[in-house]
């Protein structure tokens, strides 16, 4: 437990592990002891000069009379606390929408092709070989670039120097 | 979690009725909030009252603390507050020329300005605890000398101590307590010998 103190007082120790140890400091004389002792040697080595006696048992006599002091938590507790909830109903929402998003664009190309009935598949068609240059000529107003959304009404076309009209 | 946090850990204790959790909070904080009143108040023995009735009085504002400062810099304003008023009720002046504000809470190391409890027995009594801590801060082995005085002195975290030492940070949490015990070792027959005396 000394060493747990010792990290303690140093500030370095998690907060569940501390609380834990808090807890029995205040319970154990002997551990209470050693919070007082490392902190006199803290103070000694900061300021030599300007060490004087303890005034813990005079302060704890004086406490004696006095009410225990209760409050309600405190505003950092309940800060903290809706900090944590807020942000972890923010990520519930982006994890939503996201899903929602995914499911609004994904299941639309396939199966609208599953469904197409045998007039609206691909067919062969008999295209003019004067047909290719004009495909040529106005591929740039070809929808392949934006095809999202857009497989419904994609017709393929191919074209063979064997093949005559 | 940062030395705050461990106060308003033991605070949120002493919320919940937890007494003696104040008194950790006592022992940690008496000899800097008595050094802060000694600068208000010369006489060794009124500061020491007055340094009492300072922790009192922040025990029953406790419930109204909501951890917005640091603890000390709540508790400082107390101690400042309680020494006005019992020099108001002495009428006695404060010393005006005093410069210090809310900042030097946390940075409390003007020495020159400061009194102490200065009856013989208690200044022989400092004298030989200062001794023994600084005599066993001699004789540890180098490498726990470094490590408690990074720590005590710059008030550098473990992190930067390793950093500093090329040590891993394991080395360095268990360098600085082997360190503290070694000197708590030579320094607690001295304190049980004045036991009744409150050192």
């Amino acid at each position: 437990m000394k060493q747990g103190i010792s990290v303690l007082m140093d500030g370095e120790l998690h907060e569940d592990e501390a609380e834990v140890l808090l807890g029995e400091i205040r319970r154990d004389g002997d551990a209470h002891g050693d919070w007082a002792v490392y902190h006199l040697i803290g103070d000694v080595l900061r300021q030599p000069e300007h060490i004087h006696r303890d005034l813990g048992a005079g302060v704890q006599a004086r406490m004696k009379d006095e009410p225990t002091v209760l409050a309600p938590r405190s505003r950092a507790v309940t800060q903290k606390v809706r900090t944590v909830a807020l942000s972890a109903a923010a990520s519930v929402v982006a994890v939503g929408v996201v899903a929602w998003m995914s499911l609004q664009i994904a299941p639309e190309a396939a199966p609208q092709l599953a469904m197409q009935d045998a007039s609206m598949r691909p067919v062969k068609m008999a295209i003019h070989p004067k047909s290719n240059d004009y495909l040529m000529a106005h591929q740039e107003f070809s929808p392949a670039a934006d095809m999202t959304g857009g497989t419904a009404y994609i017709r393929t076309v191919a074209y063979s120097l064997n093949e005559k009209p | 979690m940062a030395d705050r946090e461990v106060d308003q850990l033991l605070v949120e204790r002493v919320q919940r009725g937890d007494k003696q959790a104040f008194n950790l909070l006592v022992t940690k904080y008496q000899r800097k909030l008595g050094r802060l009143i000694s600068r208000f108040i010369r006489d060794p023995a009124e500061a020491e009252d007055v340094t009492q009735d300072a922790f009192i009085k922040a025990y029953r504002a406790l419930p109204g603390f909501r951890g917005e400062s640091a603890f000390y810099t709540w508790l400082y304003r107390i101690g400042i507050n309680t020494a006005k008023n019992y020099l108001l009720a002495s009428k006695r002046r404060a010393p005006t020329s005093t410069p210090f504000d809310i900042e030097d809470a946390e940075s409390f190391e003007d020495a020159t300005l400061l009194h102490e409890v200065s009856t013989p027995e208690n200044e022989l009594m400092s004298k030989q605890v200062v001794d023994v801590v600084q005599s066993s801060l001699q004789q540890l082995p180098e490498d726990l000398r470094s490590a408690l005085t990074l720590r005590e002195i710059e008030g550098l975290s473990y992190e930067e101590i390793a950093s500093v030492m090329n040590c891993p940070i394991g080395t360095v949490r268990s360098r600085i307590f082997r360190a503290r015990e070694a000197v708590a070792e030579n320094l607690r027959p001295l304190l049980e010998t004045s036991k009744g005396k409150r050192w």
